[in-house]
């Protein structure tokens, strides 16, 4: 039932209509959304997402209109309506891996099975022998146990032989022991844990006779199967209300003198052998970080998605939103200009649209190395089975050239892609003005959910010391003249032949020197950091931001030269035509060309560039650049292939009528309005009527 | 009531214990927090705080326990209950303005009543005849009224004269008609009038007719005093539709609302006529007489957004060095020894990086929102010196520079710290994500950010006009000052390889002469079009308030009477370390103007590291001084005693309602809470 007078139904925005700006917008531009589109996502991957998002939108359990008014609670619960829904149209339409993370994606909330479905089940399947696969995985992958992964600590998240937790044997009854000796001791952050796990793996310090051997993963019941309240001696509860990610309970968890089986002990890399009460290292201590370097590639390939979602919002509404005329226009131009076209408002979205494609192919060309990466060690190790996720990024070793290659990028590349998303969001969100502001924008909520992005899997600052120190130890490789054997060693050789000559790199007119001069400022980097440790005997310490900078920096670097190898990719000729290809290279260069200025000192300090070549990459390169791809900004965003329902976003609406659905969802979906208020001071009445509830119950 | 279990003999372990690390960390510096505190914020305002407070921390309805799991409208009527007992305690204690203001700011929670207190009171104050102010004072004061202050649409906000409200003068009635001729016309974002509101300051086009045809012609925009609710049923007449926009990024206990008028008739009286009127006979348009200086209350207004972003600010690192100082996380790699103890994150130079130039920010904002406060305080009293008058133009066209960054570095900074908290910086226990998401309109609000730093450049380009036609001309400021200067000597720049206190605030001045030279090259010589150059216009306006900041934080160190020589040393650590800092993320522009030394840039980085140790030992005790009593912060990572873990397990397990609810897990269950036969009932809700 409609509250709105008939006169307010009848009213119009003021032209020109927000559906009449996205048209000429799309009139002006040339590019070819559906093949660009394919281009991204594939046409599997576009017919799959069609499919769900056909499945899901048809479900009442998943309608978003009460999202943004709801309290903790009944948020909890809807989502746990929603988890458990979706677990059953997983099973009704038979999706696999792919459906089932495209319908996370449509539905956009974290749920509350999420860590169940992610690390529990992972960890005991990389984890557990056949024995405890056959005991633990079965009624895991069949929901009877719902899991989580109990690592992070009140006290200890970073530091994981930090952790204080301990699992003593018990000769004796062959047993372990799970004991918190400190309130520090609980677990924390868990996800899945505070009110829906009645297993968790958690990660305790292995104790035997008195001697601690580190960290090691246990199965532990924890919740009755019937009652689901906590069993004895275990105490489990949420941890409260979040900055964001309040659909999941997040849980602390402590145990006091809790006795677990022997077969708890996942054993498949080490265990104790019930009969002499010994330790059992697994034979080749070499743990392989492969789970990490894969979770970390995801992050990566990602956070283009994730920062595309803001910036479609924002490049549309901006589109639609008109303010003030242009100081220089004419006399007889009448009528304000679109805020899209002022410069301020372009430098911001702008650079971040080129960042979505950058990030996007960065994050591809990491899983493809990946996976190219793991057939080989497939290969060439048979006999190997050390595949596990290491304890924490301290536990980690190398066993190939090329994986820590790939291990180190993977932390460096997931610091610098989920900054850029987290911090380009909010850009996004501020670019909007006050409309941005409101929770119809869609971004605010999306943005919170995502913050801890740049915390979990390796805090985005501590990542890049692991950067850092895979660097100098290449440098220090390639300074004793070995040869090089990636391409991280092949950069700084070359760095290493040319310093005396210097360099002359064409940024302007050359793209593969603009590559270049990204990989000079990185090797350069890398040597004065490793002539501070080495030679100057800094401390580690006193070397962290320094560090820090030259792990973005080569960051940068991979970014950049991703973007460009993938524009001379044949497959990339054959499937754009040579307009899109074309914008795809000035994209390219508004990456990089953009990010070269932004950090400009270390560029001229290395010698990649002098002060006159920034000077003019800023003054007229970049300039031109945002004046040539502004005609295309909604087609480009366009590819990016969000339906609405997915957005949920007034400003970002696909048919730009941003004003009239801003004022749909204030005035008749807002419980708010339902309410009548007592004002006044004295009186302790605060609503004469509260209809709020009116809304929740229709649904 | 959480049931005794075993967690309650439980403590932290001892190498985690906050409150024994923050007694070490007060124990290493011999800051006189009492004296810095009181050369901060003056013994009124510490008085004041402090009486107030005690009045306040009986109240259970303040209590923030439970607040973050709320629903929109639950939240909303919390904060409703909460201004109506704040306005009971002011009667009872007879509180004044200072004291409401203290009392809002302690409860820490943006009241539906807030416009009424603020824009819609001085709106009427300012705009009000005599006797419309004589006859509406009473009434506002008593709360009799509550009003809002309604200029933004639904189209329009920045743009104030494309405001789309009319209200067109009808000869015969001797009325005005409020009308909203479009969706894009309806009101929004006003607060206080969503809900809560009797009445309304409404600004619409003023229309009159002209002429014989009786064409309507446009007066610009003009306010209106308008009720709008019923003051018995509380409900709006047939010709207004007003509502509550919906939930915001933050503010969620305020009540912005939109709101559209057909053919709405007010009296005439209605017309705020302070300075523009219309005769009630002729229906003619009486312009503004020449408003007295306006100056002066613009810039008191961004001196108090400039104090507020330092007070957020100040919140926000207190409550991250605290916990980063009692934080522990691997031992230091340099450790020779493989059982030492963990480090306190706060020791790593990341972490400092992050977090410590904001604490010097923090007094940078400090110093030049009361430089800006005192400025206008003067040239109200008979103590004007001189150059004040001259000085406050110039602040009215420049503040809106200083208004952008210290809402930019605020914002951004409580986000900065909020980070550096790792996993517990998105927590609850921060008590930093309402303050966050409240504070983050402020860049938009106001005058957003990037926007309206086309007026302080525009103010600069004229200045330099001005210089280039007249180098001999009187200096009327230290802008012009500077403009001049810099022309005499353009051709030799100073390039200085020294950096003492003074010339690093010199070259903060050179360059923005510098970048303000360069721009009016580009706009007056090469006639390049204003949107072309407003990229360099927002740096331009940028370089200009840092160097406000860092000139106005070098005067106050240089006037400085604080008796504790510990204290003194370390105000100009902070000094040096904010404007090095600040220096070395802008390195190239001071290379380019010719400020400062290229090869002095490059030692930039290890110049901020070096203060960076020298200020670390004091860092506790400079963030007690800000004074942030914990009632206010509803911490547990930045409360005084530094009992951190215990109070994030007592928020989790003690007063965490989800946990009194056990769900069911399983899938093939439709049941959502246990035992409360809800399956049935949530799927009919659905
Ligand atoms: C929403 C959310 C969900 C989570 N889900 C789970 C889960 O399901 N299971 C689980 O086990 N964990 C989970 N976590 C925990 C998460 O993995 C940790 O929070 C994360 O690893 C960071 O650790 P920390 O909190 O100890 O940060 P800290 O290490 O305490 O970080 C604090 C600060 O210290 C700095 N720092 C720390 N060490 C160093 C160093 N050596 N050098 C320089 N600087 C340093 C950091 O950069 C940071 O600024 C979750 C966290 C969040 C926020
Ligand atoms: C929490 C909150 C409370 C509020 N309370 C009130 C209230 O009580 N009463 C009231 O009347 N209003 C209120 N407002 C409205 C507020 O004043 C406006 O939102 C604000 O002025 C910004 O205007 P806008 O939304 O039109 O932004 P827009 O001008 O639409 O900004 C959109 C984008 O365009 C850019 N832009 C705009 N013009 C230019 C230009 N000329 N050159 C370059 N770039 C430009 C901006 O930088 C921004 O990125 C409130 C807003 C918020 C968020």
């Amino acid at each position: 039932m409609s509250q709105t007078p008939q006169w307010v139904r009848d009213l119009k925005p003021s032209g020109p209509q927000g559906s009449e700006l996205l048209k000429e917008e799309r009139n002006a531009s040339n590019v070819n959304v559906d093949q660009l589109a394919t281009f991204l996502h594939t046409k599997d991957g576009r017919e799959r997402k069609k499919r769900i998002l056909k499945v899901l939108e048809s479900e009442k359990a998943f309608d978003k209109s009460q999202n943004y008014f709801a309290g903790r609670i009944d948020r909890f619960e809807t989502a746990l309506k929603r988890a458990k829904r979706l677990r059953q149209l997983y099973v009704e339409q038979n999706w696999g891996t792919e459906e089932r993370q495209v319908a996370n994606e449509l539905i956009s909330e974290p749920l509350p099975y999420g860590l169940h479905e992610s690390m529990f089940l992972i960890t005991i399947r990389d984890q557990g022998s056949a024995e405890q696969h056959q005991k633990f995985l079965k009624p895991a992958e069949n929901y009877e146990y719902i899991g989580c992964y109990a690592q992070t600590e009140l006290g200890h998240g970073s530091n994981v032989r930090g952790l204080e937790t301990t699992a003593t044997w018990n000769p004796d009854d062959k047993t372990f022991t799970l004991h918190s000796p400190s309130l520090t001791a609980s677990k924390w952050w868990i996800g899945s844990l505070g009110r829906m796990a009645n297993h968790a793996v958690v990660m305790a310090q292995l104790v035997i006779a008195g001697k601690r051997y580190g960290p090691h993963p246990f199965v532990v019941h924890i919740r009755d199967m019937k009652t689901h309240q906590p069993l004895e001696g275990v105490h489990i509860g949420d941890i409260g209300p979040k900055f964001g990610y309040n659909t999941m309970d997040n849980g602390f968890l402590l145990f006091n003198n809790v006795k677990i089986p022997h077969i708890g002990m996942l054993s498949r890399f080490s265990s104790v052998d019930p009969k002499t009460n010994q330790y059992i290292r697994p034979s080749s201590p070499s743990l392989v970080y492969g789970t990490l370097t894969w979770v970390r590639s995801t992050i990566v390939m990602q956070a283009g998605g994730v920062l595309a979602r803001g910036v479609t919002i924002a490049t549309r509404y901006c589109a639609v939103r008109r303010q003030f005329q242009d100081r220089d226009a004419p006399e007889w131009e009448k009528g304000e200009n679109q805020v899209l076209n002022y410069t301020m408002v372009q430098i911001r979205l702008l650079p971040l649209l080129a960042a979505t494609f950058a990030l996007h192919f960065t994050g591809k060309g990491m899983m493809q190395l990946y996976e190219a990466n793991n057939r080989k060690i497939r290969q060439s190790k048979e006999a190997s089975k050390d595949h596990a996720r290491g304890a924490g990024p301290e536990e980690t070793e190398s066993s190939s050239d090329l994986l820590s290659d790939l291990h180190a990028i993977s932390c460096g590349l997931k610091s610098l892609a989920s900054s850029t998303a987290a911090e380009g969001l909010e850009v996004c969100r501020r670019a909007c003005g006050g409309h941005g502001y409101s929770s119809f924008s869609g971004i605010g909520s999306y943005y919170a959910d995502y913050l801890p992005t740049a915390t979990w899997e390796g805090d985005n600052y501590m990542l890049t010391q692991q950067v850092a120190r895979y660097l100098l130890k290449s440098a220090r490789s390639v300074l004793k003249g070995n040869e090089p054997t990636n391409d991280t060693t092949a950069i700084l050789s070359y760095f290493l032949s040319r310093q005396d000559q210097g360099a002359a790199f064409d940024i302007l007119g050359d793209d593969a020197d603009v590559v270049s001069a990204f990989a000079w400022r990185s090797a350069f980097l890398t040597f004065e950091a490793l002539k501070h440790r080495d030679e100057q005997k800094r401390s580690w310490n006193s070397l962290l931001v320094d560090f820090y900078q030259l792990s973005k920096a080569h960051s940068q670097y991979m970014v950049v030269k991703s973007f460009y190898e993938t524009l001379q990719a044949s497959s990339t000729s054959s499937e754009l035509d040579p307009d899109t290809q074309g914008l795809m290279h000035k994209l390219f260069r508004l990456y990089a060309l953009h990010t070269l200025e932004s950090e400009a000192s270390e560029f001229y300090t290395s010698a990649a560039v002098t002060v006159r070549q920034i000077q003019l990459a800023r003054s007229s390169a970049v300039m031109k650049l945002l004046e040539e791809i502004r005609p295309h900004a909604v087609r480009l965003v366009d590819s990016w292939d969000f339906p609405d329902w997915q957005l949920d976003s007034s400003l970002g609406r696909q048919d730009g009528k941003v004003y009239e659905d801003m004022f749909y969802r204030a005035s008749e979906l807002n419980p708010l309005n339902r309410v009548t208020v007592d004002p006044y001071p004295n009186s302790e009445t605060l609503f004469r009527k509260d209809g709020s509830g009116e809304l929740k119950s229709k649904l | 009531m959480a049931k005794k279990d075993f967690t309650d003999d439980l403590r932290p372990h001892p190498d985690a214990d906050g409150a024994k690390k923050l007694a070490s960390e007060r124990s290493r510096s011999s800051i006189d927090t009492d004296e810095l505190a009181n050369h901060v914020f003056g013994s009124a305002y510490l008085e004041r705080q402090q009486r107030v407070l005690t009045a306040l921390e009986p109240e259970k309805i303040f209590s923030k326990a439970n607040q973050a799991n709320l629903s929109r409208p639950d939240r909303y009527k919390l904060g409703l209950a909460r201004g109506k007992r704040m306005r009971q305690l002011m009667d009872k204690h007879g509180w004044d303005e200072a004291d409401i203001l203290m009392a809002e700011y302690l409860i820490d929670d943006l009241q539906p009543y807030h416009l009424h207190l603020s824009l819609f009171n001085s709106a009427m104050r300012e705009q009000c005849s005599d006797d419309q102010r004589a006859y509406w004072t009473p009434k506002i004061e008593s709360w009799e009224i509550i009003g809002a202050y309604a200029q933004t649409e639904l189209g329009h906000g920045s743009n104030v004269r494309g405001l789309e409200c009319q209200a067109t003068w009808d000869q015969k009635t001797k009325e005005f008609v409020i009308h909203s001729p479009t969706l894009t016309a309806s009101k929004w974002w006003n607060g206080t009038l969503g809900r809560t509101a009797t009445h309304a300051v409404v600004v619409a086009q003023l229309m009159l007719p002209h002429g014989p045809s009786g064409k309507l012609v446009s007066y610009g925009p003009r306010p209106f005093i308008v009720q709008v609710r019923d003051k018995k049923t509380h409900q709006p007449p047939e010709s207004i539709a007003v509502g509550d926009i919906g939930p915001k990024y933050g503010y969620a206990p305020m009540d912005n609302a939109y709101c559209l008028f057909d053919h709405h008739r007010v009296p005439h009286s209605a017309l705020l006529s302070r300075y523009a009127s219309v005769d009630p006979d002729t229906g003619a348009y009486t312009k503004p007489t020449n408003p007295a200086s306006v100056y002066g209350s613009l810039t008191r207004g961004r001196s108090v957004i400039v104090m507020n972003a330092r007070l957020v600010l100040a919140r926000a690192v207190t409550v991250a060095i605290r916990y980063l100082a009692i934080r522990r996380q691997f031992r230091d790699r340099d450790d020779a020894n493989p059982e030492g103890p963990e480090c306190a994150v706060l020791d790593y130079s990341t972490v400092q990086i992050r977090v410590l130039p904001l604490l010097a920010a923090t007094f940078a904002l400090h110093y030049s929102g009361e430089a800006m406060r005192e400025l206008y305080e003067r040239t109200r009293s008979t103590n004007a010196l001189d150059g004040d008058q001259a000085q406050l133009a110039e602040l009215h066209s420049t503040s809106a520079g200083l208004k952008s960054l210290a809402t930019d570095l605020a914002a951004n900074g409580i986000e900065t710290c909020r980070r550096a908290m790792g996993g517990h910086g998105f927590g609850g226990g921060t008590g930093l994500i309402q303050p966050n998401a409240d504070y983050l309109s402020k860049p938009t609000v106001e005058g957003d950010n990037w926007m309206i730093t086309q007026q302080a450049a525009r103010y600069l380009l004229n200045r330099v006009e001005d210089v280039k036609k007249s180098p001999a001309g009187e200096s009327r400021s230290r802008t012009d000052d500077n403009l001049r200067d810099y022309h005499a000597r353009a051709s030799t720049p100073p390039k200085s390889r020294q950096l003492s206190d003074e010339t690093i605030a010199a070259a903060f001045e050179w360059r923005v002469s510098f970048f303000a030279f360069e721009a009016h090259r580009a706009r007056y010589i090469q006639k390049k079009s204003w949107n072309s150059m407003l990229i360099d216009l927002y740096k331009l306006s940028r370089a200009y308030a840092q160097s406000m900041l860092v000139g106005n934080f070098y005067l106050a160190m240089r006037r400085s009477t604080l008796s504790c020589s510990t204290t003194t040393e370390v105000l100009g650590d902070l000094y040096r370390l904010f404007a090095l800092n600040t220096m070395d993320a802008e390195a190239r522009e001071f290379q380019k103007s010719g400020a400062v030394a290229a090869e002095v840039l490059d030692t930039l980085p290890e110049q901020v590291l070096h203060l960076m140790q020298k200020v670390r030992p004091h860092v506790v005790k400079l963030v007690d001084s800000f004074a942030l009593p914990d009632f206010m912060l509803d911490s547990a990572l930045g409360r005084y005693d530094g009992r951190v873990y215990e109070d994030l397990f007592n928020r989790a397990h003690r007063l965490n309602p989800l946990n009194r609810l056990t769900f069911n897990p399983d899938y093939r269950s439709d049941e959502i809470v246990m035992g409360a036969k809800d399956g049935a009932d949530m799927l009919a809700k659905l």
